[in-house]
């Protein structure tokens, strides 16, 4: 605890990210205005004592859709990394516990095999397919985070089942699973959760990727990157239109990196002193 | 390497030299110039008009490739196009047309009575694709008396078709080259096809045989461009000379700022239009439709979607034609009212429908909007945003849909709405036999009033949700002269584009 409170990249992303996270839940039950409500003929209007940030193309109150569009992205991270972390981490500790096994092979080549296509273009031919949708795009961005946690997870239970502390269980008669949930699991899930902020950020980052493309999160749903497509257009008229969902995602991206490269030296300082 | 003083400085006095010459040849390279990039939203499925319905496919190949015997000119008057002449009979039962003898195919092929002839049959005959086969309905038969002369005679009295004939559904092919008309297409007009490099561009060059003479510039390229902000940036490079309808309304002050540019804003005779699916419940139900209606205020998505560019329009007709019948005031925004009448339709909690919409910008922008004002009224408008393809083969050919935003751009295409089967499903009998006075009306007087009512049809039966008419506008470069500014038709003939 000592050591998280003297590391400077922790507690700015940590900070960072609950801002972010308590901004979300405050538009949960309050927004400066309705999101969705457009006043067409005050449309790309400066900030001012009402509209904080201004308002967009249809007179939205900017504000009030960065806010819910926060809530959406962080909606995106934590379902599409749940996908990710819950079948990568079960997928690598079965893969790790039957190393060399058929089981082993199968499921890492097929994970190599997702992991071979760059994801963002997998994401779009994917939505492509099922149609565009928030749904589908965190479907799309979950399935590429399996391999990721399913590498990581294999590696470091290879480690760990080669520890004495196992063996003595072994010896003593624990089942595979018994070994996986008792022992393995609590040696790996720092690594786990270092990762699963890393991908928190690249999770937020493809969201808005895919709406930018305009097959993400469909209107009048509010998302960073639709917003940022939407300024696009306006850039000679409002360019405040674009900074405020760019720096929203830059921020937010920032935060969940620094919070991960934080936590990692925090839970194994010997990475930092490599 | 080793290297030569000498030709350094060789080097050096060429490239001085080059740049000298290449500063003292601008303005008169931009005197000369003879060739043109038009930028364009939307590219054409198909280059044959008469076998597909997008505007795209007639705003590259009709008046450039493809010819009709008459044509429109930019300010909506019939002109001589193959035909250098034609008389009707005092019944209006009997066309006479005198073709060019100079026309010719770009193949060499001279153009005859027995082209057009072919061209009409093709058009009538059973699996023919042709979208506006209205135009040939009322034709009884076809004589050729010689190669230049062709007699067509009408069953019935159709004060339109003269009009129609003028339409890119109309153009005259050759039985020879017809069957490759739609990616190889072989026409009569003052350019010939050279390339098509899908998703991108295609590329025209002047046919020096053209029964018109020579045209000024001689080669073109059609460039597509969908994204409305890439069109600006485009226009700001110089990458085009022209763009025929610019998406980005909301760039028009920036670009009218620009010396090196000219802007205009002119009309289209597109009616955009929020359609409904009158043939699927709920909307086959008119307290529904009347509800959608009176919850949109459509000078706001005038404004929001067009930058308030669009006139509103109150029924599908185009105030561009002297029967125009002012109707916007016949259903008002009302939303309290619109829910009361969606309660009394059986959707007191409301109810979802789709809004599937095309990649036009007035589409989307335009369709956020609307379903804004649809979920006031507690209707739950779920859009869908589909590419071209997609939206032809979902919306407009198997009518998988609600409702969506698009716009009409054929002038005076009333006809739609007595078509079996078209895509928003309007079935109504007593618009049918009103639409067919308009097509009997001997007299000016007897037209305009056949036309009044049957714009005041369509409006009570709230077929669809009529916004307004599409804005056009064009961008060019300084010393381009020449482009339409409106658009009678959807048709960009370079053979009248200028450098200066």
């Amino acid at each position: 605890m000592r050591r998280a409170l003297r590391h400077p990249s922790f507690l700015i992303g940590a900070s960072l990210s609950a801002v972010i996270v308590f901004i979300a839940l405050v538009s949960l039950v309050w927004t400066p205005h309705d999101p969705g409500q457009m006043r067409i003929l005050s449309r790309l209007k400066p900030p001012d004592a009402s509209f904080w940030l201004g308002t967009d193309q249809f007179g939205r109150d900017i504000a009030s859709m960065l806010m819910v569009g926060a809530r959406n992205a962080l909606l995106v991270g934590l379902v599409a990394v749940g996908i990710g972390f819950t079948f990568g981490s079960v997928l690598g500790m079965l893969a790790a516990r039957f190393e060399g096994s058929l089981l082993d092979d199968v499921v890492m080549r097929a994970l190599d095999f997702v992991f071979a296509f760059p994801a963002v273009l997998t994401a779009i031919l994917i939505l492509t397919l099922f149609g565009p949708g928030l749904v589908n795009a965190v479907l799309a961005i979950g399935l590429f985070n399996i391999p990721v946690f399913a590498r990581q997870a294999r590696g470091a239970t290879l480690q760990v089942m080669t520890r004495d502390f196992i063996r003595a269980a072994r010896l003593a008669g624990c089942g595979t699973a018994s070994i996986l949930v008792r022992h393995v699991v609590p040696n790996i899930l720092g690594l786990m959760i270092v990762q699963a902020s890393t991908q928190f950020a690249l999770a937020i980052l493809a969201e808005a990727g895919l709406s930018y493309l305009g097959i993400g999160t469909q209107p009048p749903n509010p998302s960073w990157g639709r917003m940022l497509n939407d300024a696009q257009t306006f850039l000679a008229r409002a360019p405040l239109l674009a900074i405020f969902p760019g720096m929203a995602i830059a921020l937010s991206v920032l935060a969940f990196n620094l919070l991960g490269d934080g936590l990692r030296d925090i839970i194994d300082p010997r990475l930092k002193e490599r | 390497m080793i290297f030569n003083p000498g030709l350094r400085v060789g080097m050096s006095a060429a490239l001085v030299a080059g740049s000298l010459v290449m500063i003292a040849c601008q303005p008169s390279r931009a005197q000369g110039k003879d060739s043109v990039t038009i930028c364009q939203t939307l590219e054409p499925t198909i280059l044959d008009p008469t076998a597909g319905a997008a505007a795209a496919i007639r705003e590259v190949t009709h008046g450039n490739i493809f010819e009709g015997l008459v044509a429109l000119d930019r300010t909506s008057k019939i002109t001589p196009a193959l035909a250098e002449s034609w008389d009707v009979s005092a019944d209006g039962l009997k066309y006479r047309f005198k073709l060019r003898k100079n026309a010719a195919f770009h193949d060499g092929t001279p153009v005859t009575s027995a082209d057009v002839k072919f061209s009409f049959e093709r058009a009538l005959a059973p699996d023919s694709k042709n979208a506006q086969k209205w135009i040939f309905e009322p034709i009884g038969g076809m004589s050729t008396p010689t190669p230049d002369e062709i007699n067509i005679t009408l069953k019935t009295f159709a004060a339109d078709f003269l009009d129609g004939l003028t339409w890119g559904d109309a153009v005259i092919f050759s039985e020879k080259s017809v069957a490759k008309a739609a990616t190889d297409p072989v026409g009569t007009g003052p350019y010939k096809f050279v390339r098509w490099n899908r998703g991108d561009r295609l590329t025209l060059e002047r046919n020096d045989l053209w029964w018109g003479g020579k045209a000024e510039i001689k080669a073109a390229t059609f460039r597509f461009i969908a994204d409305p902000q890439a069109q600006v940036s485009a226009l700001l490079a110089g990458d085009c000379d022209a763009n025929t309808n610019l998406g980005a309304q909301e760039a028009v002050p920036q670009l009218m700022s620009n010396p090196g540019l000219k802007v205009t804003v002119g009309r289209t005779e597109g009616e955009t239009i929020v359609a409904m699916n009158n043939a699927k419940a709920p909307l086959n139900d008119i307290r529904v439709r009347k509800a959608i209606a009176m919850a949109i205020d459509r000078q706001l998505v005038n404004e929001g979607a067009v930058s308030g560019l669009g006139t509103p329009i109150g029924s599908h007709f185009s105030p561009n034609h002297p029967a125009y019948l002012d109707l916007t005031g016949a259903v008002r925004f009302e939303p309290a009212r619109a829910k009361a009448l969606l309660a009394e339709a059986g959707f007191p909690n409301g109810l979802t429908l789709s809004l599937r919409l095309p990649p036009p910008a007035y589409a989307r922008r335009g369709g956020e909007i609307v379903a804004a004002m649809l979920k006031d009224i507690g209707i739950t408008a779920t859009i869908e945003p589909l590419e071209w393809p997609q939206w032809l083969e979902r919306v407009f050919r198997t009518k998988d849909f609600d409702l969506t935003i698009v716009s009409h751009v054929e002038p005076m295409d009333l006809n739609i709405y007595a078509r079996d089967n078209y895509y928003f499903g309007y079935t109504s009998a007593a618009f049918r036999e009103a639409f067919k006075a308009t097509k009997q009306a001997r007299t000016e007087a007897e037209r305009k009033a056949a036309f009044e009512v049957v714009q005041r049809q369509i409006a009570e039966d709230q077929v669809n949700v009529f916004l307004f008419m599409l804005p056009k506008v064009t961008v060019v470069k300084k010393g381009l002269s020449g482009m339409w500014e409106n658009w009678p038709l959807p048709s960009n003939p370079i053979a009248q584009l200028t450098w200066q």
